[in-house]
């Protein structure tokens, strides 16, 4: 059931989004492993689109945020407003309650608002002046930032991208895609080509299934020396936190699950392991200087070329 | 004629010195062949014969890779997928060892010595 839901979201998607299979197939491991993500990437490199398309043909409430140096967090999360007409104050719930929420540029935003949102996305509910909203289900974040900004941006600290359970990167497209996208773009992208493949309940059942995932306690231990590995690395002053491994263990689950197995391989671990971690890990300033590590990436696949998986 | 001896002696000395090394070499290759009675023990007797036969191979090797090494290099692995699928099964997944057929994984296990050309190449096919 999951590897050929994966085949009928990425094949809508891609009606409108030219060679993102891969980023698409990431979203929705992601929505099913109940996390968040970090979209980055240049402008003009469909981040937006993609989030808008993905959550069309899952039938889900979208909303945007641009995220700009003014913003409030009251502007996301909602408040109190005076009802004139009751006399009396009332929540108003602001553009987070919803199915996924496009946290636009979210680095252009002050750390206050950051962390309001990112408060949300950990514990699922609201809180304002004592008053406790849940959020709805299924709920996401999709944030997107470009890399090539340090003008007037805010970068998100270590802590906070810890939240993100998978970074994307969005690369410029190859000749031949972009040929593709060119071509795709003669006529009008019109998103309600976007027809809506998997019901409510079908995601549900999904979101339970992914729980159901066995993980034998040897892949428990190879996760474990994994994350090991990073925090002992010489290269490397911030390893994986516990957090981070929980993160990669959910979704592998969530990854086995879409390729139409019940039960988590060492396979699964590492193709998303990179997805996963990169963000997380910090190199030592130092021994980059020296040339001693190349990025986060490259090391991350020498430790996992290390470190002996179960057979 | 006694010198004449004395070379030949000399010379069978000598090709003997070349050539036990290689005689022992084949027999010892001979001897490391794969034999298994399970699935789990065919897969354990590849994973012996990849580490011994691809040097170059990562020691976080995984299935998926070390099949696609496998391909790279021209072996046929088709046999050896079907009867993976269900060692996996077993081996993460917690079920009873099937009974599948394993002759396929010895088959590959036991040809690996004798494929030279996955010596010396780079990556594990990622």
């Amino acid at each position: 059931m999951g590897a050929e839901i994966r085949d009928r979201v990425v094949a809508e998607v891609s009606k409108v989004v030219v060679g993102r299979e891969k980023e698409v197939d990431l979203l929705l491991m992601c929505l099913l492993a109940r996390g968040h993500v970090l979209l980055e990437g240049v402008p003009g490199v469909s981040k937006t689109l993609i989030a808008n398309a993905f959550s069309k043909c899952l039938g889900l409430q979208f909303k945007r945020v641009q995220f700009t140096p003014d913003i409030l967090p009251l502007d996301i999360i909602g408040g109190f407003v005076f009802n004139m007409k009751e006399r009396e104050f009332e929540f108003r719930r602001g553009p987070i309650f919803t199915n996924i929420l496009l946290a636009d540029e979210i680095n252009r935003a002050p750390p206050k608002v950051q962390s309001a949102l990112l408060e949300s996305m950990q514990e699922l509910q609201v809180t304002v002046e004592g008053h406790t909203e849940k959020l709805p289900f299924p709920f996401m974040v999709i944030a997107t930032q470009n890399p090539m900004e340090f003008e007037g941006v805010y970068p998100l600290p270590e802590g906070q991208l810890d939240r993100f359970m998978v970074k994307v990167s969005f690369r410029y497209p190859s000749k031949e895609v972009e040929t593709n996208i060119l071509r795709r773009n003669l006529t009008n992208l019109d998103l309600n080509e976007v027809k809506t493949v998997l019901t409510v309940g079908e995601l549900d059942a999904l979101v339970r299934q992914v729980d159901e995932v066995k993980v034998s306690d040897e892949v428990l231990a190879y996760l474990a020396r994994v994350a090991e590995a990073t925090r002992t690395e010489g290269a490397l002053v911030l390893g994986a936190s516990p957090r981070a491994m929980v993160q990669l263990l959910h979704c592998a689950r969530a990854e086995a699950l879409l390729k139409g197995r019940k039960y988590v391989t060492p396979d699964d671990i590492k193709s998303i392991a990179s997805d996963v971690l990169t963000h997380r890990l910090t190199i030592d300033r130092a021994a980059a200087l020296k040339g001693v590590s190349k990025n986060p990436e490259a090391i991350l696949t020498s430790i996992l070329d290390r470190v002996e998986p179960p057979r | 004629m006694v010198d004449n001896q004395l070379v030949l002696a000399a010379l069978l000395l000598v090709n003997i010195v070349l050539y036990a090394p290689l005689v022992l070499a084949a027999t010892g290759r001979r001897r490391r062949k794969v034999k298994a009675d399970n699935l789990a023990e065919a897969f354990t007797g590849l994973e012996l014969a990849l580490k011994e036969t691809v040097p170059d191979l990562p020691a976080g090797f995984t299935w998926e890779e070390a099949v696609a090494r496998l391909k790279s290099s021209g072996v046929k692995t088709d046999g050896m997928e079907n009867a993976l699928k269900g060692y996996e099964e077993y081996r993460y997944g917690g079920i009873p060892l099937p009974d599948l057929d394993f002759n396929e994984v010895v088959k590959v296990a036991n040809k690996l010595g004798r494929t030279s050309s996955l010596r010396g190449s780079s990556g594990v096919g990622r």
